[in-house]
């Protein structure tokens, strides 16, 4: 009796199985899949279901610039970008992600409303990163991140959106830019990095994650 | 003394591991990853804090509730891993036979091996399937080793999410063969472990044979339960565990037939854990407990009274700070274990070895066991670990055992003591390791626990481990 139970379990849990429904789905290799599944049941488990990222280990992806998003996409799935956070958590990802499912992916974050997050920088980081953002550092070289981010730090279709985002995130970023050429789409960024002092890009991160605070009304 | 003898026993293993591992790093293509790795294409610290195994990331804990669902279906959803090992007992010559009483201490041996097969099976059915090779499993007549396979952690689920803006709920039904294997964090008895787990018959005093938390039904049984994950807030889990046998008996194969757990009837089994992240933090804390009942003899279950009865409730906590390329954990666990032995087990008349009556054995027996870990990875490279482990409980006269090494003739459980580890990954399958297992009570004494003059110190050991896998 006890056999014939398990085994009708057995079939139970196969039928059900063989009735999985494509809508919440997490199958990378599915190219019906959605991209809205797969940011609800895939992405969301790192950058949060509406994109916004609990951990700073993961960027925040709510009202990033689609075009961008999509870039970044196609950067990972081709691997010509390779930094550590890329190549540990996204080229796997989004190896077999199609054109399709990725502008879905791209269109489903940009739409989101980032949520509001604590501040994750001092006081005198935030005051230092503010003129940096604001008119850069002239007596180096380095142009204010607002001429391509926006004067609001959201960005501009190829140029992301800065504002919010995570300031540990952003560190690296800006270090990976600096140090190596692991981001070859962004090498504008090199040149722009590269007289930033570690102190600048902490201050600069520290101020564009409290961005949103900052230019609220 | 003690350094020269350190030196010798970490010299010798050290440079053939070396070798070893000089080999390793030469033949394995780099792209080598494990089964999970190969299904989603992530490294392993996507799912393992600083590629720790086996303690799972927030990712890790959802890729699991969701039924190891994530990803691509593989062809061949297999991996492999092995460990190479050599322990080394600080103190040998308090025993009559220090051959046997330490038969592999000094050597470098090729410890335990494990096949498996783990990964997605459709949309919402996974399965992770652990079949381990003991390579000193048992010994014959003559003395000789002979190696043995058998059944490992065994989970198959099913799961299915859904999830919107306001409401995430991840529930699934799994199938297993272990109290606490289902759990996804790694302060639960199946998990909280250092890895790799060496042969346990060759390193008798290493921290894989020290008390852990746990329930006394043990593994290789076979289980369903359900479970529900809330807004990555609230887990719920609940089911029963029998013995494994016909449709189910694979969970528990190569496990000899007088070693098998047998289960009388079905087995309750419950677990419930808060859970809260916040920035690069994430917390929990949970209870978890079971009741089972034993039978005395895996081989003759026609009487149903001849059963041991357990009831073991547990508190476990971890903490995590995962911030590349920081990684640190801190997991708590406290078990309480109450056993009522069958009737010719309970109210026995004891001797001592020399003849002199004890104290009657006892007809029910609690044991407690606390253990604390904290460990450091940085760049998922190079961690560093200590765990404090302390195990007490009822005085028995059934524990009474006058031999050296072994023995125990305070009739206490009690056990002490520390762990240390340090360990180098160079590359994601491929770790060494040191560890350093302390004591300062064994069976139930810190100075002449076997009535031989050994004292719990003279068991303090040293681990040296390679681990890899494929």
């Amino acid at each position: 009796m006890k056999t014939v139970t398990l085994s009708l379990l057995a079939i139970a849990v196969g039928l059900a199985a063989g009735c999985a429904n494509v809508q919440r789905s997490r199958d990378l290799g599915n190219p019906d899949v959605s991209g809205q599944t797969l940011a609800e049941q895939v992405c969301s488990n790192c950058h949060g279901v509406t994109g916004s990222a609990t951990s700073p280990n993961f960027p925040n992806l709510a009202g990033q610039q689609e075009v961008y998003i999509s870039s970044q996409l196609h950067e990972l799935k081709g691997h010509s970008r390779r930094d550590p956070a890329g190549f540990e958590y996204m080229w796997g990802i989004s190896r077999t992600l199609t054109d399709k499912q990725i502008q879905e992916l791209a269109a489903y974050f940009a739409a989101q409303k980032l949520r509001p997050q604590p501040i994750e920088g001092t006081t005198t980081q935030i005051d230092g990163g503010r003129p940096i953002f604001n008119v850069g550092i002239p007596a180096k070289g380095i142009p204010p991140c607002h001429s391509c981010h926006g004067p609001d730090g959201m960005g501009n279709e190829k140029f992301p959106r800065l504002s919010g985002q995570h300031a540990d995130y952003l560190v690296k970023q800006l270090t990976v830019f600096q140090r190596t050429d692991e981001r070859p789409e962004g090498s504008i960024m090199k040149t722009v990095a590269h007289e930033l002092t570690p102190e600048n890009i902490v201050d600069v991160a520290a101020y564009l994650q409290a961005l949103p605070q900052e230019k609220a009304p | 003394m003690l350094r020269g003898a350190l030196s010798r026993a970490i010299a010798r293993p050290a440079i053939a591991m070396a070798t070893f591992l000089l080999a390793a790093l030469t033949c394995i293509p780099a792209h080598a990853l494990p089964a999970f790795n190969r299904q989603t294409g992530q490294n392993c610290v996507a799912c393992h804090a600083g590629g720790q195994f086996p303690e799972l990331t927030p990712y890790g804990r959802l890729f699991k509730l969701t039924g190891y669902t994530i990803g691509e279906r593989q062809a061949l959803p297999i991996a492999a891993m092995a460990v190479a090992s050599d322990s080394h007992v600080s103190n040998t010559s308090k025993s009559k036979d220090p051959s046997a009483d330490f038969q592999k201490n000094n050597s470098l041996i090729l410890a335990t091996a494990s096949f498996f097969a783990a990964g997605k099976i459709t949309d919402n059915l996974g399965a992770f399937v652990q079949v381990t090779y003991d390579n000193y499993a048992g010994q014959s007549d003559s003395g000789s080793w002979h190696g043995h396979s058998g059944a490992d952690n065994m989970d198959f689920r099913y799961a299915d999410r859904v999830i919107s803006p306001e409401n995430d709920l991840i529930w699934g039904v799994t199938a297993n063969n272990n109290p606490s294997l289902a759990d996804p964090w790694n302060s639960v008895a199946a998990w909280m472990q250092y890895v790799p787990v060496p042969s346990p018959t060759s390193s008798s005093f290493i921290d894989g044979n020290t008390p852990y938390p746990g329930f006394a039904a043990g593994g290789n049984i076979a289980g369903l339960a359900g479970y529900l994950y809330w807004n990555q807030l609230v887990y719920v889990e609940a089911g029963g565990y029998r013995t494994a046998n016909g449709v189910t008996g694979f969970m528990s194969a190569g496990v000899p037939k007088d070693e098998k757990t047998k289960l009388q009837g079905t087995n309750p089994y419950w677990r419930v854990a808060l859970n809260k992240e916040w920035g690069a933090h994430s917390l929990m804390v949970g209870t978890s407990g079971m009741v089972a009942d034993v039978y005395d003899d895996p081989l003759d279950t026609s009487d149903p009274s001849s059963v041991h009865h357990f009831r073991d409730n547990g508190i476990d906590s971890q903490y995590q700070y995962l911030l590349d390329p920081h990684a640190v954990t801190v997991q708590v666990a406290y078990t309480h274990d109450s056993h009522r032995y069958p009737y010719f087990l309970a109210n026995q008349p004891v001797v001592d070895v020399d003849g002199n009556p004890l104290p009657n054995t006892n007809t029910n027996d609690t044991t407690n066991v606390f253990r604390a870990k904290g460990s450091y990875v940085y760049d998922a490279k190079y961690g560093a670990s200590l765990a404090f482990f302390n195990q007490n409980g009822s005085t028995n006269t059934a524990l009474y055992d006058p031999t050296p090494v072994y023995g125990n003739i305070s009739t206490n459980p009690g056990i002490r003591g520390f762990t240390s580890e340090a360990f180098w990954t160079p590359v994601q399958y491929l770790r060494i390791g040191l560890q350093y297992t302390t004591y300062d009570k064994y069976n139930g004494a810190s100075h002449n626990y076997d009535g031989a003059g050994r004292n719990a110190s003279d068991n303090n050991s040293l681990f040296l481990y390679l681990w890899g896998a494929y």
